[in-house]
This record gives C-alpha cells, structure tokens and sequence, in this order.
C-alpha cells in the first residue's frame, strides 16, 4: 500500500494530465449510470431521480403489459441490426477486394474518395437527399416510372428503403479497414500462385479471403455489443419520425428519443433502457470473451 | 492486426490491364455514380427552378434553372450566420479541448511503471461496456446539472470516447519510442515539459486522424442540439435543417427580410430548391475539408481499430 501511494505520488504529474478526462468521464458517463435506477422508481419531475418512491418491478410489468410495443421495437432493432451487418460486411469485403484488385491505382483513389464521402453527411441531411428521391409529388422515381407509390405510407418498404440508405452511407467507409489487410498481404503468395497456374478467382478465394477472415471474425464479435443500440438518425430522421412507419422502423433509440421529446411513459422508458443497457452489457462480455479465444489480441480486455 | 506500412492503397503488383480489369472499372464507376449521384442531386435541385421541381419533380436535367433558393437561403442573415458561428465554436472548442485531454490522459496511462494506470484502463473502458442510455443522461444534465439550453452539452457528451482515446494510446505505445521521453527526462525536462515538446509534437498524424473524426461528429450532431438546445441564438446548423419548415417560415415572416427581398421572391419562398440550398451550406465545409485529411484519417482508421 506504501508503496503504492509512493508510485502515486512519484507519478503525480501523470495523474494530473488524466484528471480531466476522470472528471469529464465521471460526470457524462458515470453519474447517468446511476441514473438507470429510474427503471425502478415511481419518476416524479418535482421529486427528481433519487427522491422518487421506489415501485419495485413494476415498471417492468408495464413492459410485459403492454408488449406489442416492445416487442416490436426490440425486434425491429435486432431485425436491423443483422440486416446492416451481414449486408454490411458482405459489401464491405467485395468492394475492398474490388478496390485492391483494380490496377488502376490513381483512378480507384478518386473513386474511394468519392465513396467514402456519404458518412461525413448527418442523417438531418440525408433525410431531404431521400426525400428527393421518393416523396410522392416530386419525387425522381415517382415521376421517371410513373409510379405514384407513397414511399411515406407503406411501412412494408421501409426496411429495404433504410437498408440502401445505410450501405450507401457506410459501405465505402467500412472498406477501409478491409483494404488496409489487403495491402499488407505479401505479394509473393500471389507470384507463386500465379506460376502454380491459379487464376484470378482461385487467387482471390485461396489468398484473399482466408487473410480477411481474422478481420471480419473480430469486427463481427466486437458489433455484437451493440446489437441493441442503433444508428438513431437513420430511424428518426431519414422516416421523418412518421408514426405510420413505426411498425418497421421503430427502434429502441428512436423510441426513446421520442419519449423524452414528448416527456411521457418514463417509467415504460426506463424500463426498457435498463433492459437496453444490461443487455448490451451481457452481448459485450459475450463478444469479448470469444475474441479472446480466438484472437487474444484483439481483444478489448 | 492491421499491418504498418502502405496502409491506402497496395502497390500495384499484376500490371496486366486485361478485359477484365475494364469490367471491375466499369462496376466500380457505376458503385461510385450510387455514391456521387444523390450529392450531385442536392447541387442541382439547390439551383433549380421551383416551377420546374413541382411540375417535374426533382430532376437531374431541370427544365430552368434559377438562383432563387440560394439567395432564399443567403437571405436567412443573422440566424444563417449565427448558426454557423455556434456549429464552428464547438467544433473548434470541443475538437481542440477533446485532443489535448485525451492525448494527456493517454500519455499518463501508458506510462511504465505507473501503477494507477491499471485502474484508469478499467475506468476508461467501462463506459463502452455500460451506459445509462439517453433517458437518464438528458435528466441528470438538464435537472442535476442544471444545463438545459447550454454549449456545455453540445460539447462535453461528444469530448471524450474511449475509442478514440484507445486510438492514441496505441500510437504512442507502437510509433513513439519510450527513449525519446526518458532521453528528455535525463536533460531536466520536466513531466509536463516531456509531454508537450516531445510526446504532443509526435503524436501529430494520430491527432490528425482523431480530431478530424471528432471534428465531423461535432458538425453533424443534430441529437444533442434537438434535445437541449432551445434559443435562436444557440442553434447550430444542424438543428436549422431540422427545423427547416420552421426556418422557412421564420425566414417568411422575419422582418429582417427586406421587402425588396420578398417580393423578388414571388412573394414565396421556394421550398424545395431553399431546402436543398440549405443542405449545401450545411455539408459544403465538410466536403471541401475531407479529401484533406483523407490519408491520415485511413492511417488512424487502421491502427488504432483494433486494439494494439
């Protein structure tokens, strides 16, 4: 313990220059933690978190009262989840092979940038970009196909609506990492391959893809985590909020975003964000933990 | 994991320029149109004619073309200008305060032979595993702390991430030798000497990566400002696009509008091409900034990923 306190204080300076961080962590991370006892209490506005009666579980037993809510937020949010990923990094793997194949270098770097630039546009953006496209008196498919479908009514398309939106968005940018494995694969297995005879494909089959694999293996892990966060703009935005949509495009966030806007059902709420947290927390253990079996590296702890 | 070396692009090793390599183009060319096509839209609708968009729709080849919406949206004066002012001050503010926190607090734990550091690991890293979600911050910040309507939570829940603070420390464990520091502290540098001359100078292409990501997030944050954000004259751009139906019709009935101004106008404003002509002024900076930064953001991107 002496000791310690002397390592302390030999390193006082370094516990200085981490003090902001502490502070800034505690109060905007920390303190809200704390907060998640909500999901416990009768929530009085005047009262405030701590000062509001306990009530037990019954915040929880509202959930399961009223669970077509819930259950359909919680679904879609999974729904979501396992669409963008396994889209997502199927996308991801061909364009950066795509890329890394392509040998004219100069004219794939302009087009990577042009390809990544999507994920630098807020969704607040995007949502008048894909208005443009399927509102229903101006929109360009409307009027090039003369279809006269109401995007904005017929919850049925919005799951694929919302998936190309996302790829379009993410898919250049989640490239990125992919491409930086390719590069560092020696180019003296692709020499000898090509004098064994093998063609482009069986090159890329035998070659390319199983040095992918350790990368795709933990970036898959590591989002298991947040299967049950979403990227709220998505939801919340680029559907503009619409209540008809709700059905294929509420998510948990996006439902809790609109609850604190309307300033009612917190205990519902809170129920569901403590279920929410806890979860993510289980799933990120999980993901962790067979990181860490497969490759102890990468793991995060 | 992710190797050093050439990290963007791999040195061109299968120079045959066979059919096949066309064929990759031309899917490429057609990926990156799906990419370019709905910004270029946003361009072109900005500058078209309101009759020809509510006639036509919105088109790649508008039937007229017209300045009428960007002048609209130029027009929004004061509030134009105050929101870009309020986007650029916490940016700038967060991005900076962000930067010189985090890369202090990734020096002290990466430390040899400092034995807290074990400890702000854990408390680093928590908050990646566990959070309160945002019921329960937007109450303790606006109850608690008392900071409805304040710059304070526009900046501060965007400050500090873990990750990004992983980022650092990985760099400065992997490309900032250890002797350079102990070298420094041997000619009298003090801690804090060593810290901003040696370690800060050095750390220059990971800040780069990181601040530039953290800059972008600062700029698109919408969620932060709907929630807390209330008065006119602390709206980032953001929350302009947001609320744009609601700027328009502020824009109508402002008295700062000239009446010169209005009846150029048509006496109406053209909503759809101002829409976009405001979505413009918001993405524009971004646009021209990022190919700058492009390289180092893909170097940051792909060593501090994954945990070193």
């Amino acid at each position: 313990m002496k000791d310690f306190l002397n390592n302390t204080w030999k390193h006082r300076a370094h516990v200085v220059m981490a003090l902001p961080v502490f502070l800034v962590l505690f109060f905007i991370m920390y303190v809200p933690m704390a907060g998640l006892v909500m999901a416990f209490k009768n929530y009085d506005f005047t009262l405030g978190i701590w000062k509001s009666p306990w009530c037990g579980i019954d915040n929880f037993k509202f959930l399961i009262a009223s669970k077509k809510i819930f259950i359909n937020m919680t679904k879609n949010t999974v729904m979501y989840y396992v669409i963008f990923t396994a889209i997502g990094t199927f996308l991801n793997v061909v364009l950066a092979i795509a890329i890394d194949q392509f040998v004219f270098k100069k004219t794939a770097k302009v087009m990577q940038t042009i390809m990544i630039i999507p994920v630098f546009i807020s969704y607040a953006a995007v949502q008048f970009i894909v208005y443009a496209f399927i509102s229903t008196d101006t929109g360009i498919l409307n009027h090039t196909f003369n279809m006269g479908i109401r995007f904005y009514t017929r919850k049925e398309l919005w799951p694929t609506i919302l998936t190309i939106v996302k790829m379009w968005n993410s898919v250049g940018y989640g490239s990125v990492l992919y491409m930086s494995v390719l590069a560092g694969i020696d180019t003296a297995l692709y020499e000898a391959a090509e004098i064994d005879g093998a063609n482009k494909w069986q090159q890329i089959w035998h070659i390319t893809l199983p040095s992918l694999i350790p990368m795709i293996t933990v970036m898959l892990l590591l989002s298991v985590g947040n299967i049950m966060r979403s990227d709220t703009g998505l939801f919340y935005q680029v559907t503009r909020n619409s209540g008809q949509l709700y059905d294929t495009t509420q998510v948990i966030d996006s439902y809790v975003l609109n609850a604190i806007f309307k300033n009612s059902n917190f205990g519902f709420t809170a129920a569901t964000s403590f279920f929410q947290s806890v979860v993510g927390l289980l799933l990120m253990l999980f993901a962790n933990g067979m990181v860490r079996k497969i490759e102890p590296e990468n793991a995060l702890f | 994991m992710a190797k050093k070396g050439n990290l963007d692009l791999a040195p061109s090793r299968r120079e045959k320029k066979g059919i096949g390599q066309y064929i990759l183009g031309f899917f490429l060319l057609l990926y990156t149109l799906f990419c370019a096509l709905p910004v270029v839209l946003v361009f072109i609708a900005a500058f078209s004619d309101e009759q020809s968009i509510n006639k036509n729709g919105f088109s790649f080849t508008p039937e007229k073309w017209s300045m009428a919406g960007m002048n609209a949206v130029l027009r929004y004066g004061s509030q134009l200008a105050r929101s870009y002012a309020v986007t650029i001050g916490i940016t700038v503010t967060g991005t900076l305060l962000g930067l010189l926190i985090m890369s202090m607090f990734a020096y002290s734990i990466s430390r040899p032979d400092f034995r807290l550091s074990k400890f702000l690991s854990i408390y680093l890293l928590i908050p990646m595993l566990f959070n309160g979600g945002q019921l329960a911050g937007y109450i303790v910040f606006t109850s608690y702390y008392g900071l409805k309507d304040s710059f304070a939570l526009l900046i501060l829940p965007l400050m500090v991430t873990t990750m990004n603070v992983i980022i650092l420390r990985t760099y400065i464990v992997n490309s900032i030798p250890s002797e350079l520091m102990e070298a420094a502290k041997i000619d009298g540098a003090g801690e804090y000497r060593t810290f901003f001359q040696i370690t800060l100078p050095l750390l220059k292409p990971s800040l780069a990566a990181v601040g530039f990501m953290m800059a972008t997030a600062y700029w698109n944050d919408w969620q932060n400002a709907l929630m807390y954000i209330t008065s006119d004259n602390k709206k980032p751009l953001q929350l302009l696009l947001v609320n744009i139906q609601k700027s328009i019709e502020f824009l109508l009935n402002n008295n700062n509008v000239p009446a010169a101004a209005r009846a150029a106008m048509g006496g109406g404003i053209p909503q759809y091409s101002a829409t976009m002509a405001t979505v413009i002024v918001v993405i524009g900076p971004i646009m021209v900034v990022y190919p700058f930064f492009q390289k180092y953001f893909i170097k940051g991107l792909t060593v501090g990923s994954v945990k070193g």
